[in-house]
């Protein structure tokens, strides 16, 4: 670790990274106008972005300070922070690249390398930033380490192999073996096992000492933080909701990407605040709500805006998400006083790594509890785990609760595959749908 | 000329006769464990006929083997009696496991074996064991205790079949088997579906000669999921192409790339069966490793170029493929990659395209 690089992190964590927020905020444009559908914003916003700024930013000047591990959403970061690692998460990037409507852009410098149009477009964003360079986030440290699970699909594994093999560094993989019907004992052991294997490994990477204490700490944090998401996300069953899904979507990132860090664990006390303070006045996320709604799969992060007015206008709001609800729920196996059992219990039985039986009844608890009328399922080309059995899904939930669903064929980062009037006549014929059979009852 | 039973016609008889009969889809499995409990595994890979019944169940980008497996499934063919096996290949059969056991029903068990994912160790050799162990007791549950006699009997038969598989795919590469590239692929995936003894008679039945036949084709080796659709192996043979060698899933890809000693311990010998497989995309371990495998086989097989046969929609082999392609390329070694939805016949493009490469194959041998 060299001493000047030292210096110059800690001189921009404590005066680059304010002074750049504050010169941001100086240069702020106008903001856009609200539609009046909408309630008034979410004041965390501002420090929801106020973090993620200050770690992007901070990100530049890590490298020769501590290392650097490019991690996939469902792995146990918890292990990496006890040895200190920086980690970006490049699922979280390439939805930043597709908020900014250029996921096209750096797909096609994937597929000009070769790589197929048919593959993941988060994986394509990423593969076309390693190659060019490019990102919205000013710049990105090469990674000293990967780091993926496979409880979220088979895909990360694949996409980390080439990154590992184009930059020539180590890739450590989390295997979770997929609950057909109930974990066992043999994948929790197995699961255990490898995060103790993993020790050296990283010792040897990071060049620190494990300190099993440290490790609990960081549990207990990550668990806390799990639970106080949990809380919030449980908010929204007040009538109106205090924000959106939508919302959700972006207020998801620090316990994606920051979890297990004491500012992750602030951040979520401020937004639990807000929303408490929202629902306790009756303001809600958007001006009158006579309609809760659930999305199924990740957000198409280049249509949120889109979508969140058209439904907003139709007075519907989107109150649960299969997809937000992915970092609440297993988080109560987490045990402190038995990390590696209980990592593998949280870690292998997330949403994406269970069978679809476990999904449909969380469905259903979800409509019950939330006062859900309708579903919207994006069915992503990108997603197989989380798309393959959408269709049986809508039936059986149509079926069993008489539930309207919609689904919608596009792409979490890709904007060529949205097909606009396709998909709002869609969304009309299923507003009309959900419209006739709640004035009905 | 061999005598290859058909495989609706032979699952058929089996069925009638009283026999077990389980629907194994891709790609890796205990089959021996399979055996041992008297079940004829029938491997389902690309069932022909129409697609009606499984695009309502599954997207328009989901894969043709997993569309063609639902449809199979879907119309409830008698011949199926013993349930359904998915092993854990990649995300689309993980998720369509579920989705036939849990949503949409069948009347007959269904069941999973998760193959660990990754670069292989201790733990990982020790939790395979474990799964193997899990795997008998829900066996077991339908049909009765495991006769540790049969199962050992099951592993030495298995093991003959993997041996008799490497001469010939060695007979192949070394000009020594005399079978066209349609009978040598209907040889191999003639495993798919018969009984262990038959399929070994089969596989003993061929003559091996000692010395190499005279072979002035141009010679390929083949990578993807299954090997070309017949009429394009056809095609190869009009050609005077010669597939020596191949990288399949449906193929080498599940043949021990060594020859192992005799079973002692069946479950000892079950696991280290597993980890003696070559590399493969579903694996998902190291791409240098996989690398130096394709080079091995190449130099082995003195093939002069590659087809990589892709599934469409198939994402471990498109991610592999790309990285195995430059490489190849580095090393000078031309490569065609074709698209397939594993039915209908071959395309003018397509057929261009393999005559472009067989001329410049040729032209190299002439040079």
């Amino acid at each position: 670790m060299s001493l000047a690089k030292s210096l110059k992190f800690k001189f921009m964590k404590d005066y680059g990274a304010p002074a750049l927020l504050t010169f941001q905020n100086f240069k702020k444009r106008k903001p856009r106008p609200i539609p009046e559908a909408f309630g008034p914003p979410l004041k965390a916003n501002q420090r929801l972005k106020e973090i993620l700024t200050r770690h992007y930013f901070l990100s530049r000047y890590v490298p020769g300070v501590k290392k650097v591990a490019w991690v996939t959403s469902g792995a146990p970061v918890e292990l990496l922070r006890a040895f200190d690692f920086y980690t970006i998460y490049p699922e979280n990037h390439s939805a930043l690249v597709g908020a900014k409507k250029q996921g096209a852009d750096y797909c096609g410098i994937a597929e000009s390398d070769g790589f197929s149009q048919d593959l993941c477009s988060y994986a394509r964003i990423d593969l076309g930033h390693m190659l060019s360079g490019k990102t919205p986030a000013g710049k990105l440290p090469k990674p000293d380490l990967l780091f993926c699970s496979n409880n979220i699909c088979q895909t990360v594994l694949y996409w980390y192999k080439a990154i590992a093999h184009e930059l020539d560094i180590p890739l450590i993989h989390f295997d979770a073996p997929f609950v057909t019907t109930q974990q066992t004992e043999a994948d929790v052991r197995y699961m255990a096992q490898q995060l103790q294997d993993m020790i050296p490994v990283l010792e040897r990477i990071s060049g620190k000492i494990f300190y099993l204490d440290d490790l609990e700490v960081i549990l207990k944090r990550s668990m806390e933080s799990s639970q106080t998401w949990g809380t919030i996300l449980k908010e929204m069953q007040a009538k109106p909701a205090p924000m959106t899904i939508f919302d959700a979507f972006g207020h998801l990132a620090p316990i994606v990407s920051l979890r297990g860090l004491p500012v992750a664990e602030d951040y979520y006390h401020i937004l639990l605040e807000e929303v408490q303070d929202r629902v306790a006045r009756g303001i809600g996320a958007i001006t009158e709500e006579r309609y809760r709604l659930i999305w199924d799969n990740i957000a198409i992060w280049y249509k949120v805006r889109y979508l969140a007015t058209f439904f907003a206008e139709r007075k519907m709001n989107f109150v649960s998400a299969t997809y937000t609800n992915a970092w609440a729920e297993t988080t109560g196996y987490l045990d402190v006083k038995d990390p590696w059992n209980s990592m593998a219990k949280t870690y292998g039985q997330i949403i994406l790594n269970n069978n679809l039986k476990h999904r449909l009844d969380l469905m259903k608890s979800m409509i019950n509890d939330y006062g859900v009328h309708g579903m919207v399922m994006h069915s992503t080309r990108s997603c197989k785990p989380y798309s393959v059995g959408q269709f049986d899904l809508r039936k059986a939930l149509n079926t069993e609760l008489d539930l309207p669903a919609v689904i919608l064929d596009a792409d979490i980062a890709d904007e060529r595959v949205w097909s606009e009037q396709q998909i709002q006549t869609r969304l009309e014929a299923f507003c009309e749908t959900l419209e006739d059979q709640v004035s009905a009852t | 000329m061999m005598n290859i039973p058909n495989r609706k016609e032979y699952l058929q008889q089996q069925s009638q006769s009283g026999q077990q009969i389980m629907g194994v889809l891709p790609a890796l499995y205990p089959r021996e464990m399979l055996w041992a409990f008297d079940i004829l595994p029938a491997e389902i890979w690309d069932p022909p006929g129409d697609i009606l019944h499984a695009n309502a169940h599954l997207q328009a980008t989901i894969c043709p083997v997993v569309k063609r497996s639902l449809e199979f499934i879907l119309k409830e063919p008698d011949i199926i009696n013993a349930g359904y096996l998915f092993p854990h290949t990649c995300d689309s059969l993980q998720n369509l496991a579920t989705q036939v056991k849990d949503l949409i029903g069948v009347p007959v068990p269904v069941y999973s074996f998760y193959n660990p994912k990754g670069e292989f160790n201790r733990t990982t050799r020790q939790y395979y064991t474990d799964i193997l162990g899990d795997f008998q007791t829900i066996l077991e549950q339908q049909h009765g205790s495991l006769d540790r006699k049969k199962l050992s009997t099951a592993c030495k038969l298995g093991h003959k079949i993997d041996s008799r598989r490497l001469e010939l795919q060695n007979a192949r590469m070394t000009d020594r088997l005399p079978l066209s590239n349609s009978e040598y692929f209907q040889l191999i995936r003639a495993g798919e579906y018969l009984q262990p003894e038959d399929y070994l008679k089969l596989l003993d039945a061929i003559s091996i000669p000692d010395e190499p036949i005279p072979n002035d084709k141009a010679r390929i080796m083949v990578s993807g999921i299954l090997p070309p659709h017949p009429d394009m192996l056809e095609y190869f043979d009009d050609l005077h192409l010669s597939l020596v060698a191949d990288d399949l899933l449906a193929g080498s890809r599940r043949i021990p790339r060594i020859k192992l000693d005799p079973p002692q311990d069946p479950m000892e010998y079950l696991t280290e069966r597993f980890f003696l497989l070559p590399p493969c995309s579903t694996k998902a371990g190291s791409l240098d490793e996989r690398f130096r495998y394709l080079n091995k086989r190449i130099g082995n097989s003195q093939a002069q170029g590659v087809l990589f046969n892709i599934v469409k929609f198939c994402e471990p082999e498109l991610f592999d493929h790309h990285l195995m392609v430059k490489a190849l390329k580095d090393t000078g070694i031309p490569v065609l990659s074709m698209d397939t939805e594993l039915q209908g016949g071959l395309s003018g493009q397509d057929k261009t395209r393999i005559e472009a490469l067989g001329e410049l194959l040729r032209d190299r041998m002439v040079s």
